[in-house]
C-alpha cells in the first residue's frame, strides 16, 4: 500500500506547489490523480520515487518511508517501482527487447550493468513480458521504428521487468491515439488486478479516468480536493476539481506539460 | 495620423511633413565598411612597397613551372626505395590509428565529466576550459614540448598527438552526450538504475553515431598531423622522408611521389568515412 501523508513542496519563496497532499493507493487498483494543468499531478507523481525533492510530509510504500531513505537505499526502492511516460523515454537506437532487459539494470552490479550482462532467465522473461504486452513480434525492432503505442507497451514492458510493486504512470496516454490508448489502459488495469499492483495515473482525460479507475484523487492548486472511489465522483464533485483559480494564487509545477 | 480621426479644433495641425532621410547602413554595416577599406589600404601600401628582389616574374614562373612538373609529371622514389617509402606510410598511419584509439577511449571518460547533464556544474566547466587551453596550443608544439621532455623520436609523436586528440574528442563528446535527451536518462534513474550502466547503456548507444562520425574526422586530422610531426619528432615516418626530400636533397620527384601516396592514403579515408556514415544513415531511417 502507498500512503502519501501530509507531503508540502515549495517551489521559490512562496509559491505552492503541494500542500498537505493526504491519499492512499491500495494494490490491485487503478488510482487516477486527475486536476487541472498545472495543479501538481506531475510534482506529485515525481515526489513518489524523489525525482523531485518535496520539502516535508511522508512517503511510505509498505510501511517504509521513502522520503528518509539514504542514496543506495532509495536506489534499492527505485527498482521496485516502475515508471513509464507520456513519452516513453525508451533508448530509440536499441531494439525493444534491450528496452525491456534495461528494468533489470537496476538490480545489476555497477561491471554487470555497464556490460549489460543479462542471464538467459532474464532474456527468456524479457520475452515472454513482450508477448504479454503483444509485441512478441517486435522483440528485435528498433524502438524508434515502433508507433506510439507499442512504444507505450515496450516501456509498461520495462517497467513490469523490474518486478514493481507499484506502476507510477506520468500522463500515459497524453500522445496516443484512442485506440492504443483502449489497449494500454486495458493492460494497466488488467496488470493491477492480476499482479496486484499499485497503479497510480496522471490523467487529464476525465472519461478515461472515469472509465478505469478505481479510485480517484483530485487536485486543484496543489491541494487535495477529492478522493474517493470513482462511483463517487459526479458533476459537482468534477466542477470541484476544475473549477477555476485565482491566477494569483496559481501554483507553478516543474516538468507539467 | 490624424486621417480617421475628426480634427478638434484645439489641436495645431502639423505642417507640411518633412521628408525624413531613412539610413539604411546599421552599425554593424558600417564597421565591416571600415574594416573592408582598412584592409585595401594595407593591401595598396604593400603592394605598393613590396621587395620584389629584382625578381623577373617571366622567369620565376618558369622554373615554377619546371618544379611542379619535376614533382607531379615525373614523380619517383629518388635515393630512397619503394619499399622503404611504403614502411613510412604505414608508420604515419598506425600513428594516427594508435593516437586515435588512444585519444577515443581516455576522452570518452573525461567526456562523462565534462557534460553538463552527467556532472557537476563546477567540475564540467573546469574540465572544458583545461580542455581549452590545450586545444589553442597547435598538436606540433605539443608534440614538441613532449620531445623535450622524451627525446626525439616516435614515443613523443605519439603523446603529443593523443594529447591533442583527447582535447579536442572531449570537447566533441562531451557535446554530444549532452544532446541525448534527459528524459531518457531520468527514466532509467527512476528505476534505481546507477551512474556508469546509464552511461554506457542508455547515453553510449545513443551517440555511437556521433562519436564514430568525431573519431573518424579526428582520424583524418591525426594523419595530417602524423605526416607533419614525422619530420619534427623524427618518428621516421613518412614526413620525416619528405621533409628529407624536400628541404634536404631537393629531390622534387620525390617529393611529387611521396604527395601522391598521401593524396591515395586521404582518398581511401574519405571513402571508409563516407560508407560509415551511409551505414548509420541507413540504420537511422
Amino acid at each position: 500500500m502507498l500512503k502519501v501523508i501530509q507531503l508540502d513542496k515549495t517551489y521559490g519563496s512562496d509559491k505552492h506547489s503541494l500542500q498537505s497532499v493526504d491519499f492512499t493507493a491500495q494494490p490491485g487498483e487503478v488510482t487516477a490523480i486527475i486536476g487541472p494543468s498545472g495543479a501538481g499531478k506531475t510534482t506529485i507523481l515525481r515526489s513518489i520515487n524523489q525525482l523531485i525533492r518535496d520539502d516535508s510530509g511522508q512517503i511510505l510504500l509498505d510501511d517504509q518511508d521513502i522520503r528518509q531513505a539514504n542514496k543506495a537505499e532509495l536506489r534499492k526502492i527505485r527498482h521496485h517501482i516502475g515508471m513509464i511516460f507520456q513519452n516513453y523515454n525508451l533508448i530509440s537506437p536499441l531494439t525493444a527487447l534491450e528496452n525491456v532487459l534495461h528494468g533489470r539494470l537496476g538490480a545489476k552490479s555497477t561491471i554487470a550493468g555497464m556490460l549489460g550482462l543479462y542471464s538467459d532467465a532474464e532474456k527468456t522473461e524479457a520475452l515472454e513480458l513482450l508477448k504479454e504486452v503483444g509485441l512478441q513480434d517486435y522483440a528485435y525492432q528498433r524502438c524508434d521504428q515502433l508507433s506510439g503505442g507499442q512504444q507505450q507497451r515496450v516501456g509498461i514492458a520495462r517497467a513490469l521487468m523490474q518486478h514493481p510493486k507499484m506502476i507510477l504512470c506520468d500522463e500515459p496516454i497524453a500522445s496516443l491515439d484512442p485506440k492504443s490508448t483502449k489497449i494500454v489502459m486495458d493492460i494497466l488495469r488488467q496488470l493491477a488486478r492480476e499482479k496486484q499492483l499499485i497503479i497510480l495515473i496522471n490523467l487529464h482525460q476525465v472519461d478515461i479516468a472515469m472509465e478505469y479507475a478505481d479510485h480517484v484523487v483530485g487536485i486543484n492548486s496543489g491541494k487535495i480536493v477529492f478522493t474517493g472511489p470513482t462511483s463517487d465522483v459526479d458533476d459537482t464533485v468534477l466542477q470541484n476539481i476544475y473549477r477555476q483559480t485565482d491566477t494569483s494564487e496559481s501554483v507553478v509545477s516543474a516538468n507539467e506539460n | 495620423m490624424m486621417e480617421n480621426s475628426q480634427p478638434k479644433p484645439n489641436i495645431i495641425q502639423p505642417s507640411a511633413p518633412q521628408p525624413k532621410r531613412v539610413s539604411l547602413v546599421t552599425r554593424p554595416r558600417k564597421i565591416l565598411r571600415g574594416v573592408l577599406l582598412g584592409l585595401l589600404l594595407i593591401t595598396i601600401y604593400s603592394l605598393a612597397t613590396l621587395n620584389n628582389a629584382n625578381l623577373n616574374l617571366a622567369e620565376a614562373f618558369h622554373s615554377l613551372g619546371v618544379n611542379l612538373s619535376a614533382m607531379f609529371l615525373h614523380p619517383s622514389v629518388g635515393q630512397d626505395s619503394w619499399q622503404l617509402l611504403l614502411r613510412a606510410l604505414v608508420t604515419s598511419v598506425s600513428l594516427a590509428l594508435l593516437t586515435t584509439l588512444l585519444g577515443a577511449l581516455i576522452a570518452f571518460f573525461i567526456a562523462v565529466g565534462a557534460a553538463r547533464n552527467l556532472s557537476p556544474a563546477w567540475l564540467a566547466t573546469s574540465i572544458k576550459a583545461v580542455m581549452a587551453f590545450i586545444r589553442a596550443i597547435p598538436t606540433i608544439l605539443w608534440v614538441l614540448i613532449y620531445s623535450v621532455v622524451m627525446g626525439l623520436g616516435a614515443s613523443a609523436a605519439v603523446v603529443g598527438l593523443t594529447f591533442h586528440s583527447v582535447a579536442y574528442l572531449v570537447k566533441a563528446y562531451s557535446e554530444s552526450i549532452e544532446e541525448t535527451p534527459q528524459d531518457t536518462i531520468e527514466a532509467l534513474k527512476a528505476s534505481g538504475v546507477g551512474f556508469w550502466p546509464i552511461v554506457f547503456q542508455a547515453i553510449l548507444p545513443s551517440i555511437v553515431p556521433a562519436l564514430l562520425s568525431w573519431t573518424f574526422i579526428r582520424f583524418e586530422i591525426n594523419f595530417a598531423n602524423a605526416v607533419a610531426v614525422g619530420a619534427a619528432a623524427g618518428a621516421d615516418d613518412i614526413g620525416y622522408f619528405l621533409f628529407m626530400a624536400g628541404s634536404f636533397y631537393f629531390n622534387f620527384h620525390e617529393v611529387g611521389l611521396i604527395v601522391y601516396l598521401l593524396l591515395g592514403v586521404a582518398i581511401i579515408l574519405e571513402l571508409i568515412s563516407m560508407k560509415l556514415r551511409g551505414h548509420y544513415l541507413k540504420q537511422t531511417n
